[in-house]
């Protein structure tokens, strides 16, 4: 058999085909209106600099859980991909499962926010965020969700805070930064973190859209946008897209000191198997996590692979650890279909259990 | 769809160019014409310009990007196309393409780069600009971080004697500021060299992206599958790529090519820093230095100031509770005063019980 059979005029047809799409889908394109994400009612209860700490509203008929649940995101990217849209939204979700969710908005840090450290991210702002909850509460210890590098600042603050927190779970984190597919702590050992940051000052955005995209250059800047041109003529779907597009461009720059100290820590010490880091004045041990941990990842993650998520199996003092593994990638663990069906009543029930 | 002016006009024209186009094409396949030169490119793009003025930002650059890679896709198309006039064996037209894109990869990719106005002549040739990609993605990401454009440095001249005159050492009054130049300018130097490095790296992957292809193409004989579109075609393009360059990345050899790039960008950005610092000073204005200086004491008095308002929060609270407990002691003293009567008389009246 041979392996190609494009006939002249199929081929021609095929161009005429994309060309029809294209130019119908444009129109579409042209006409869409401001992509809305963070999509559930929320409201601020607490302000401290650019950092908003927001709480969203249950649905009147569901019975929430005593104990509240942050989520803490990671300082890459913004917080609203766990609540992108109506029927892609982890939050809704959790809600939906019983619980009451909290979340961090790191907001976007300018020059003036350079010297902000991990200390006063994790000490600092995160403590304040949950002794808030707490206090509103009445409770000694909520529940955490860490989601990525939030994740791994969520195993720090419970290393450091165990008193406070009930039960930890942790989506798509990294624990052991050198597994030998983790691509991106292959390109950053050769990297002058130092150098970088006395640079640059703080990280911009732009360069981690660099960093990311490269992962898979030819997909996710070139293949991606020919495939769009199959759901150019659908509104809706486009609105998807569009709304993705924004927040994978969405990147706020990073802090300069927190992410020297994370990628030499981390990426380049491997400082949650090796040891090593200290926040603040005190060291980061696992071994202080004893609460119950429910550890989740995406099985194709391209970003933190399985097993590097994995390790954390054998590092905490918890008696209670359970994994969850996802059959996904590590944006579509929140937004794909799959996932909202399957892990945020995971995770309520896992709690519900536990509360 | 309304009846938008760009639909009814130029689209309609557009669409009237690819028919004639692929007529051209058509005719040439079977030998009869050369074709226009690059027409279904020219034809998309001048719809593109004529539109893109009237479109929003995010728009525009999202069809921008969308527009880059319909060129890659019909360079794709019309590569393949042009081999298949050669020969009407579908296997032979698949070894032309692949051979083709070997040939190509094993050119140089800064001539290319350097040289791309002959190169757009050739429709397989420009299909080699999606292994561009990785590149292209660089530069955009060095344009944001500077006030040059991300390319200006790689054309600049870095080599011969150059290397041996920046090493000289200054002379006179100015040797402090002509040292500081000489840097500056061997720091661009190394940053060239660096960023050869990186482009030689992805010139050799374009080459093992091709073979991959043929081999991908082996297998689908092996399997008994077949591609039937161009778009089958482009998908396995990208397949091979991406796992050639997913594998290639992950080598000791690139983490180091990487590395020395960004290094290498970095200490000629932070020379530049100190220049215009120099400068700055110079006329009395503030300079980078100044400010993170003032900003690392700012932040470590912010963080003091919290902690310190962190005290006294508590304090404040300790304070209230101790108040609260001093409070409700003063309020059950005399109800617990006002019930030793009453136990007192319960007790006579117990005991008077028993003696009766």
């Amino acid at each position: 058999m041979q392996p190609f059979n494009i006939r002249p005029d199929q081929l021609a047809e095929e161009m005429y085909d994309y060309s029809r799409k294209l130019g119908k889908g444009v129109e579409n394109l042209l006409n869409a209106e401001k992509i809305d994400t963070g999509v559930t009612p929320k409201v601020e209860v607490y302000r401290e600099d650019k950092l908003r700490l927001y709480r969203y509203e249950s649905p009147a008929d569901v019975v929430q859980s005593s104990v509240p649940t942050l989520i803490v995101y990671a300082l890459v990217n913004r917080p609203y991909m766990t609540d992108i849209q109506e029927n892609r939204s982890t939050v809704r979700n959790l809600l939906a499962a019983g619980q009451d969710v909290y979340l961090i908005d790191w907001g976007y840090p300018d020059e003036a926010d350079r010297a902000m450290t991990m200390d006063d991210y994790i000490n600092g702002y995160l403590n304040r965020c949950v002794d808030v909850i707490r206090k509103r509460h009445k409770l000694d210890k909520i529940n955490i969700l860490g989601i990525c590098q939030g994740g791994a600042f969520s195993l720090c603050y419970t290393s450091l805070h165990p008193d406070k927190v009930k039960n930890l779970i942790t989506m798509v984190t990294p624990v052991d930064f050198q597994t030998p597919d983790n691509m991106l702590s292959a390109w950053v050992q050769q990297m002058d973190v130092d150098l970088l940051i006395d640079t640059l000052g703080n990280v911009p955005g732009e360069l981690l859209n660099w960093t990311f995209l490269s992962l898979k250059p030819f997909s996710l800047t070139g293949q991606k946008y020919l495939s769009m041109v199959d759901v150019l003529e659908d509104e809706d779907k486009l609105k998807n897209f569009l709304r993705m597009e924004k927040w994978i461009f969405d990147s706020p720059d990073q802090a300069g000191e927190t992410f020297r100290q994370f990628v030499k820590d981390f990426y380049q010490k491997n400082g949650f198997l090796e040891g090593g880091v200290t926040i603040g004045d005190r060291p980061v041990d696992l071994r202080n996590v004893t609460c119950p941990v429910l550890n989740i990842y995406a099985e194709q993650d391209h970003l933190v692979p399985p097993d590097s998520s994995r390790a954390l199996r054998n590092l905490t003092g918890s008696k209670d650890y359970t994994e969850l593994s996802f059959p996904g990638g590590h944006i579509g663990i929140y937004v794909s279909g799959k996932a909202q069906k399957q892990v945020p009543p995971a995770i309520g029930k896992w709690l519900d259990e536990r509360s | 769809m309304s009846e938008s002016a760009f639909w009814n006009e130029d689209w309609m024209k557009t669409q009237q160019k690819y028919w004639e186009t692929w007529t051209d094409m058509s005719r040439q396949a079977m030998g009869m014409k050369q074709p226009v030169k690059s027409p279904l490119e020219s034809a998309m793009e001048h719809w593109w310009q004529g539109l893109s003025p009237g479109a929003n930002d995010m728009t525009r650059d999202f069809m921008n990007k969308m527009m880059e890679q319909t060129q890659s896709y019909f360079r794709m198309a019309e590569g393949y196309y042009k081999n298949a006039g050669h020969s009407n064996d579908w296997m032979d037209t698949a070894n032309r393409t692949v051979a083709d894109l070997q040939k190509l990869f094993s050119g140089n990719m800064e001539g290319i780069f350097g040289n791309t106005e002959s190169a757009g002549d050739d429709a397989l040739h420009k299909m080699m600009a999606f292994w561009e990609m990785p590149m292209d993605n660089w530069q955009r990401m060095i344009s944001s971080l500077s006030l040059m454009p991300g390319d200006l440095l790689r054309n600049m001249p870095h080599t011969g004697d150059l290397d041996r005159f920046l090493s000289a050492p200054g002379l006179g009054y100015t040797r402090e500021e002509e040292r500081q130049y000489k840097q500056l300018t061997q720091r661009v130097v190394e940053y060239q060299r660096c960023l050869g490095e990186y482009m030689g790296f992805f010139s050799n992957l374009g080459m093992l992206s091709a073979n991959r292809l043929k081999e991908k193409i082996d297998a689908l004989i092996d399997e008994g599958n077949q591609v039937d579109s161009a778009r089958g075609l482009y998908d396995l393009w990208v397949g091979s790529s991406e796992e050639v360059y997913g594998e290639q990345v992950m080598t000791p050899e690139y983490a180091k090519i990487h590395g020395r790039l960004v290094n290498s960008l970095m200490a000629l950005k932070h020379k530049l820093g100190q220049l215009v610092d120099e400068a700055l000073g110079g006329m009395n204005m503030p300079t980078r230095r100044e400010l993170r200086t003032l900003q690392d004491r700012l932040q470590e008095s912010r963080r003091e100031s919290k902690a310190m308002h962190a005290e006294i929060e508590l304090l404040k609270e300790q304070m209230i509770e101790l108040r609260s407990l001093a409070t409700n002691k003063q309020q059950t003293a005399p109800t617990k005063r006002s019930s030793t009567p009453k136990k007192k008389a319960v007790a006579k009246k117990k005991a008077a019980a028993k003696k009766n």
